[in-house]
């Protein structure tokens, strides 16, 4: 939420899909921290969209989605983009979203598509993808696809350390662009995302680290 | 009768913005040189700053210092030990920020970072009180290099740290590395007769 907050103080337009908690919840928790003003979402700087209401506009309120109904989802998430203008977007995720998608093939097609049309409207997009213990196979997404089709990869997740856990930051990945790769700790602040590099001599634990959590 | 000891402040006339200080305190006469040397910074120098507590809680600190009439209103405590106490952390001062426990030492730095970002003093320090409490909770390797990080972090920043310790309740290691970044040291240390 952060990444759109700081696009619309640059008066960037910028959008939210959200499916995996309601809008209002989402702007609720939000709310606590100083970086952030409402006005934002008043003014239509900030868009944030259920896509549980996606669904129903597009009349996709089937268990799984064909070749179809995806292309409609594509062209829908395109359509608003365009009209808005938006430059900064998030989906939240991608992986509740690729759930009713029940071929790889298809998960890798609906987010080479949709990445391939955003960019090309000037998009920046950030696409949320869950790792869950169930889905470590998987490396750094749920689906194994998402990974390859995207330019950067940002994995979060918790560092264990004798029964606490730290909140760790990782760019395994970013397209074009020199970076570190290093786990950095990061603390939520009211005035934003603050990260230092995590202790090399801290890390001793990192095969109990809990990706994507 | 507490008595500051004067030759602190004189000392602390010549270190800058940017020094690391090395506090040696005895077991006994810790909270005197700890008092001795948070006063002149913030009456003579008009500092303010944030004080890390993993020796002892916050409150009680505080308490302390309004007892021998210094005003800490200006200075954040980072209370690194009241979570692990039930109840630790139900208290009514506002310039108290509990950390889970003296081994989140990113959370610790990073919760500094973030209350230098915040305060209106223009000079500042970072009081870490102490080494050796922290040295009973980490490992040697980890607590050097935090130390390492600390000094050059603030360093960068131009924001005085002062570091205490207990020089006979340290590991060798992290006091080793200490002499070696620290800027400046004031020895006060316990002086064992045998």
């Amino acid at each position: 939420m952060e990444f759109l907050v700081r696009g619309a103080l640059a008066g960037e337009a910028c959008a939210h899909f959200t499916a995996t908690e309601p809008s209002v919840k989402l702007l609720e928790n939000i709310r606590q921290y100083a970086f952030f003003d409402m006005n934002m979402v008043d003014s239509g700087l900030i868009n944030v969209f259920d896509m549980d209401v996606l669904y129903s506009w597009l009349g996709l309120d089937k268990a799984s989605f064909d070749l179809d109904d995806v292309h409609a989802l594509i062209k829908s998430i395109v359509d608003i983009v365009n009209t808005i203008g938006v430059t900064r977007l998030v989906i939240d995720s991608v992986t509740t979203l690729c759930y009713k998608i029940k071929s790889e093939q298809l998960i890798r097609d609906f987010l080479f598509t949709l990445g391939k049309k955003l960019a090309t409207l000037g998009c920046t997009t950030i696409l949320i993808s869950e790792i869950t213990s169930a889905t470590e196979n998987a490396h750094w997404s749920s689906f194994g696809v998402e990974e390859a089709i995207a330019d950067g990869i940002i994995v979060m997740g918790d560092a264990e350390r004798m029964g606490h856990l730290l909140r760790f930051l990782q760019v395994v990945k970013m397209r074009g662009t020199a970076h570190s790769r290093a786990k950095h700790a990061i603390e939520l602040t009211p005035l934003g995302v603050m990260l230092i590099p995590m202790l090399k001599w801290g890390a001793s634990s990192d095969k109990n680290s809990r990706w994507g959590q | 009768m507490f008595e500051l000891d004067q030759r602190i402040a004189e000392q602390l006339t010549q270190v800058s913005l940017g020094s690391a200080v090395q506090v040696r305190v005895g077991t006994s006469n810790s909270f005197m040189v700890t008092a001795s040397t948070i006063l002149p910074l913030m009456q003579m120098f008009e500092m303010g700053g944030v004080y890390i507590s993993a020796s002892r809680g916050a409150v009680e600190i505080i308490q302390a210092f309004e007892a021998v009439g210094i005003d800490v209103s200006n200075i954040h405590f980072l209370d690194l030990v009241s979570s692990g106490v039930l109840g630790g952390t139900d208290v009514e001062y506002p310039n108290i920020t509990f950390i889970d426990s003296p081994i989140m030492l990113e959370s610790t730095l990073l919760r500094t970072l973030y209350v230098l970002r915040t305060v209106n003093s223009q000079r500042n320090f970072v009081f870490l009180d102490s080494v050796n409490a922290l040295a009973i909770y980490n490992d040697d390797r980890m607590l050097a290099e935090y130390l390492h990080t600390f000094i050059n972090t603030f360093r960068q920043r131009e924001v005085l740290s002062v570091i205490l310790n207990v020089p006979d309740q340290t590991p060798p290691l992290v006091l080793a590395n200490l002499d070696t970044y620290c800027t400046d040291i004031v020895d006060r240390g316990q002086v064992v007769l045998m």
